[in-house]
């Protein structure tokens, strides 16, 4: 029997014992069954994508399971790329959650209901891309919706009453934009299949070609639009710097490294391998969100100081590139350039898992940190590096890689990513002399703000000293906890060394997405070379000059100091002498430049209120000063139009008066209209 | 000359006209924005003097001349006498408003605006492709470099507050357009040329009377104070 | 063939060698060119390696509340920016580094070293250290567009952004140098450099005001040997950046092939390019004043816009 058929099944089997285990066991064994069964869930699906991308395909028709319809399910290496990382999220992620959900009380993430909730969670996660049916594809999308909206709302009854209402906001914001994707998606894969003549992917696949090009359009429209909208793309993504800093800490890592991923996975399928690539202006539009979303998204990191918020937006940044980089792919396919669209569509697939990485790591990181302290804020934080030194420690790892330099990991993929657009150059046309440069322009600001966003994370959550009495007295978190970072941080170590080894599964990938074009990048352990372009990276090397050129230093420096006892002193601060703890620059102080620089995007709302004392205006008693910066996209475009809906919704209720036979008559009259309609029309 | 350091020339000479209007678009002092203005004519006048040279067509060196003398030379030269006239009388340096003399506030700021310039220049090309296409020898191929000075000339125009900013943006539209038709098809019949220049200096003129009559009404060049001159 | 064969190595040994022994001399010329154009006398150009012998003597302090990273922030420095002049093809583009010398990677190595002083600033905890940290990624933040679209405007004529690649063309056709593309790109690195580096007019290396200080309020509370190294890499930083606006705009001299003799004459040219950049930037110094923080956005905006014009001019003047 096929690997992946053996594996997908045991997924299937271990997410109902999972389930049912956190349902029906006692509190103390509830975590840990759950959690292992999902760890081992997290496994078979890394197993069954390690096997797809190694060339193997699977694929199963159970027509008896949901009538009529029937479940498709299709494994090819595109599919298996994201079950892998998928199933790599879950695994570490879930032996985070064993000991996450242990320090919490009888809410939340440790309840009955969130146990056995998490499983099926996962599940749909690793099984989404599997799908090969509009129905299948629609069913496990949606439960992957609802589980994580219910995930999201664990919280509600837990932590003070201003904690709670956020929860619930969060919840309804994340409830009505994934039901309006939702919604979107289904309009479009129903055209689609209408169109097509038929639901399953191979038949989609069949009847695109045939479809007049306005349907095509329209059917990319809808679905990119939808899946935009799970990738967090700007303007589509209020609800994820709201639903992902409320979700509890194991649940926000699988939101935002895995979750979001089928987001892209989906503009993938449908727009290169169902509809074979399109016309110039849906890759604009994809290419366009994404370099909105990458610039915004980094500009709003770099001025949040909640620790969960920032990585929010440093989620929707990452999105953003890749989606860039899938914008690229489909524009240089659509100008005939195949080399370089294949290019920058395994850059893109890198970023993704890269990201989801460095994410799932940097997410733990801070739910750690968030229940060792009970603090998001990174102005009430630091100095944790002494109380969490291996928190700490994984947190810069993660770091390394999000900020884009050698040797982290996220370097590569912005590598490649850059390199596919110096080599697309070669594509002659006004598109691409013009789109190109300013996408490279995108890719480094955000390449360079998103260093500015981890130094201030780490430099101000975790080093300097304490701000706060719950950060002095912050303790490790358990093994488990450890253990299960442990795991994303070796992946990221991986990634980071050894990129040359994901090579052929890119370019198996790649070809699955229909860009059959060579192999775009080859290589082995030690380096990367691209596909006929002058480039070549080797990250192995790189680290390995680093480590040495570090080694001689710090020797020469040895050998040549008369004195090698380091003494102890107290800090100088320019004659200040050793400063308190508050004098010391927190998160928002750190961002003040930043936000001066960009003050015309994110305009900020600033209030200064100065109360006189009573007898005299000229001596003040009390100047408060409050700063925020909203949302803009949020203010300006969502605002309004809940303003004009709750307008309408207050208009209407004199419609609903209470009469019983109101009500009645407004289902009768709607039925006869109906029917009217349908007669005066025949 | 042979054909690649005509190229070469030409190329470096269309590089440095569109580089002294992106220049006054950076700078505040309007005295370096003259001179940045100075600089753009000259390399107007190297321009039409390459093509003039390549194609052996002396009425076209001797319009290039002209063009030297008039917007290298003279138009700097009023601009100049009009910004010393703006000037604080000497031995009485704190009399006068500072801010006369530099470009203190435009309505878009200067980072803006350079960026504004980046896509302005990126627009120009988009456009100017499908003609360069007809005929794509090294003069027409440098075709968007003057597009993009009509279009920075003419934000100039619309965003800087000073009257003498606004004057440079205006001759910056004009230098554009010159460039532009010398590019395209190697100049204008030389009394077009001469009836052009004529009505530029003669704007010119116009605007520093215009200037010194404003200063006099309102005791400075800001043009939002024109406003108080419309009847509500 | 065995001394072809060692040629490239000895070659990458010499570059190293020759930015880190030159560097503090570099500083040293510049500091004597100023002080002379000041009308002072000057310490002489060996003075900056007499402060670091001084400094290497010192005992290491360990300020109280400070962190591993605070330690090793100095080390990395040096160590990122040892890597960086091994991989630029500065006397010679034939050494076995050539071929993975990416200049996106030798902008990310760079970048490498600041993040880690901003790290070690925000580790100590003090004002001036959160305060400079904070400035120092800002211009950091806005520098890199400026940077990665030059590189990938002087990449488009080599088809590569491999350094020795484009180096190599740069010599063989040297058209391409005086093209508006190649001009408008290196004057738009010329000004990042400035900012890379903390030079004026974006950071005054000689202040002593904190209040307007970027890179020196950030490593206040190092001492010492520590100091040594700060300063040695800040040193190596501007030698190496010098060296690569003289590697792109001037490769002329630079080894295309394994031989003792073209390498040495390389090593040659490359210290009198690059002293002579450090001169005539020490001269202009001279002349400039320091821009206001939030005026450095509109000087990078400026940048900004020579790169893209850089790129777009090699399409339209000399492009398809």
């Amino acid at each position: 029997m096929n690997v992946i058929a053996t594996a997908t099944v045991t997924v299937a089997g271990l997410a109902a014992a999972a389930a049912l285990a956190g349902a029906a066991l006692p509190p103390r064994a509830r975590a840990v069954t759950a959690g292992v069964c999902t760890a081992a869930l997290g496994a078979a699906a890394l197993a069954a994508g390690t096997a797809a991308l190694g060339g193997r395909r699977w694929s199963a028709s159970l027509p008896g399971l949901l009538p009529p319809a029937g479940i498709h399910l299709a494994v090819d290496a595109l599919s298996g790329l994201f079950m892998a990382v998928g199933g790599a999220v879950v695994l570490a992620v879930a032996v985070y959650g064993i000991g996450y959900a242990a320090g919490h009380g009888p809410h939340g993430i440790a309840s009955r209901g969130a146990q056995a909730v998490l499983p099926v969670f996962a599940l749909a996660l690793v099984l989404v891309p599997a799908a090969a049916s509009v129905s299948t594809f629609l069913l496990l999308w949606e439960t992957m919706a609802l589980t994580s909206l219910l995930l999201v709302l664990a919280g509600h009854r837990a932590g003070s009453p201003a904690r709670q209402a956020a929860v619930r906001a969060a919840g309804i914001w994340y409830a009505a934009m994934t039901h309006l994707g939702f919604v979107l998606l289904l309009a479009g894969l129903a055209l689609f299949a209408a169109g097509a003549g038929g639901e399953t992917f191979a038949a989609l696949r069949a009847g695109a070609a045939g479809m007049p090009p306005l349907a095509r359009g329209a059917v990319f429209t809808l679905v990119a639009a939808a899946c935009a909208s799970k990738a967090g793309a700007v303007p589509l993504h209020p609800w994820l710097p709201r639903a992902h800093p409320e979700a509890p800490g194991n649940v926000s890592a699988l939101m935002s490294a895995a979750m979001v991923n089928l987001g892209v996975y989906g503009i993938v399928r449908t727009g290169f391998d169902l509809l074979g690539g399109g016309p110039r202006w849906w890759w604009l539009l994809v290419l366009g969100a994404g370099a909105l979303s990458a610039v915004y998204g980094v500009l709003q990191a770099a001025v949040a100081s909640d620790l969960k918020r920032l990585l929010s937006y440093s989620t929707s940044e990452n999105l953003g590139l890749a989606l860039v980089g899938v914008g690229a792919a489909g524009l240089f396919h659509a100008t005939g350039n195949r080399a370089a669209a294949s290019l920058a569509l395994a850059a893109a697939l890198l970023h993704i898992v890269n990201h989801a990485a460095f994410k799932a790591l940097l997410f733990c990181a801070a739910g750690s940190v968030l229940r060792a302290t009970g603090v998001r804020d990174l102005d009430r934080m630091g100095g944790l590096r002494a109380r969490m030194p291996a928190t700490t420690a994984f947190f810069a790892v993660a770091a390394l890689g999000a900020v884009a330099l050698p040797p982290g990991n996220g370097f590569f993929g912005e590598w490649l990513l850059l390199q596919s657009m110096i080599h697309g150059l070669a594509v002659p046309g006004v598109f691409t002399a013009i789109v190109l440069p300013l996408a490279v322009a995108v890719i480094a600001l955000s390449a360079g703000l998103a260093a500015a966003v981890f130094v201030k994370a780490l430099g101000v959550g975790f080093f300097a000293r304490p701000r706060s009495a719950p950060a002095a007295e912050a303790a490790e978190s358990p093994p488990t906890m450890l253990a299960g970072m442990g795991l994303l941080a070796a992946a990221c170590a991986a990634l980071a060394l050894v990129p040359g080894l994901l090579g052929d599964g890119l370019s198996r990938a790649v070809a699955a997405a229909g860009l059959a074009d060579g192999r775009p990048l080859t290589g082995g352990a030690l380096g990367v070379r691209l596909d006929r372009l002058a480039a070549s990276l080797s990250p192995l090397w790189v680290a390995c000059a680093l480590t040495a050129a570090l080694a001689a230093v710090s020797a020469l420096t040895r050998l040549t100091a008369r004195r090698r006892r380091r003494g102890n002193a107290r800090l100088w601060d320019c004659g200040g002498g050793a400063p308190t703890a508050r004098m010391s620059y927190t998160a928002t102080s750190f961002a003040e430049p930043l936000q001066r620089v960009f003050d015309d995007v994110l305009a900020p709302e600033q209030d200064v209120n100065v109360t006189p004392i009573s007898e005299s205006a000229y001596l003040v008693e009390r100047v408060r000063y409050q700063r925020r910066v909203p949302d803009r996209i949020e203010h300006r475009l969502y605002r309004p139009f809940l303003d004009t809906v709750t307008g309408l919704g207050r208009a209407s209720r004199r419609l609903a008066s209470g009469s019983v036979h109101l009500y009645l008559g407004y289902g009768f009259f709607g039925l006869v209209a109906l029917l009217l309609a349908l007669a005066v029309g025949a | 000359m042979n054909d690649a350091v005509y190229t070469q020339l030409l190329d470096l000479a269309c590089g440095a006209f569109l580089l002294a209007a992106v220049v006054v678009l950076w700078l505040r002092q309007l005295a370096s924005i003259v001179r940045v203005f100075a600089l753009q004519g000259v390399a107007l006048a190297a321009v039409a003097a390459l093509l003039g040279t390549y194609d052996r067509r002396w009425e076209v060196l001797a319009v290039a001349t002209g063009i030297g003398v008039l917007r290298a030379g003279l138009l700097p030269l009023l601009m100049r006498r009009a910004l010393t006239a703006l000037a604080p009388a000497p031995g009485h340096p704190y009399e006068e408003d500072v801010s006369e003399a530099r470009e203190t506030e435009p309505l878009v700021n200067v980072a803006a605006s350079l960026l504004s310039a980046a896509l302005l220049t990126l627009l120009a090309y988009a456009v100017a492709r499908p003609l360069v296409e007809l005929n794509p020898t090294p003069a027409t191929r440098a075709l968007p470099v003057g597009l993009a000075v009509v279009l920075i000339g003419f934000f100039t125009l619309v965003t800087r507050r000073r009257a003498l900013a606004q004057v440079v943006g205006f001759l910056l539209l004009d230098n554009g357009i010159t460039a532009t038709a010398f590019l395209a098809a190697s100049g204008v019949p030389l009394i077009v040329e001469l009836g052009v220049s004529f009505d530029v200096l003669l704007a010119v003129l116009v605007l520093r009377i215009l200037t010194t009559r404003m200063r006099a009404a309102f005791g400075g060049t800001g043009l939002d104070d024109m406003r108080e001159l419309s009847d509500r | 063939m065995n001394a072809a064969g060692a040629v490239g190595p000895a070659a990458v040994a010499a570059q190293v060698a020759a930015v880190v022994a030159g560097a503090p001399l570099l500083a040293g010329l510049m500091r004597q060119v100023r002080a002379r154009l000041e009308g002072r006398a000057g310490p002489g150009i060996a003075q900056p390696w007499r402060d670091l012998r001084k400094l290497m003597r010192k005992e290491p302090i360990t300020p109280v509340g400070t962190g591993p990273a605070f330690r090793t922030a100095p080390l990395l420095l040096v160590a990122s920016t040892a890597v960086v002049a091994a991989l630029m093809p500065l006397a010679s583009t034939a050494t076995p580094a050539g071929v993975r010398s990416d200049l996106i990677l030798v902008v990310a190595l760079l970048a490498l070293g600041t993040v880690a002083l901003a790290l070690a600033g925000l580790d100590t905890g003090t004002a001036f250290g959160g305060m400079g940290a904070s400035r120092e990624m800002t211009v950091a933040a806005l520098v890199e567009p400026t940077i990665l679209l030059a590189v990938f405007a002087l990449s488009i004529p080599a088809g590569s952004t491999n350094l020795a690649a484009i180096v190599s063309g740069g010599i063989h056709d040297s058209a391409r140098l005086a093209s508006p593309a190649g001009l408008l790109a290196t004057a738009a690195l010329a000004v990042a450099v400035l900012a890379e580096t903390g030079r004026l007019p974006v950071d005054n290396p000689a202040t002593h005001l904190e209040l307007t200080m970027v890179h020196e309020a950030m490593v206040l509370e190092y001492a010492g040997p520590d100091l040594a190294l700060v300063e040695l890499g800040a040193h190596m930083r501007l030698t190496v950046l010098l060296g690569l606006l003289a590697s792109l705009a001037a490769p002329w001299g630079i080894a295309t092939t394994a031989s003792a003799a073209a390498v040495a004459l390389g090593l040659v040219l490359f210290a009198v390019k690059v002293a002579l950049l450090g001169a005539a930037l020490a001269a202009a110094e001279v002349f400039w004043a320091k821009l206001r923080l939030f005026r450095i956005p509109e000087l990078l905006a400026g940048s900004f816009l020579l790169a893209l014009l850089a790129v777009t001019a090699s399409y339209f003047l000399t492009g398809e």
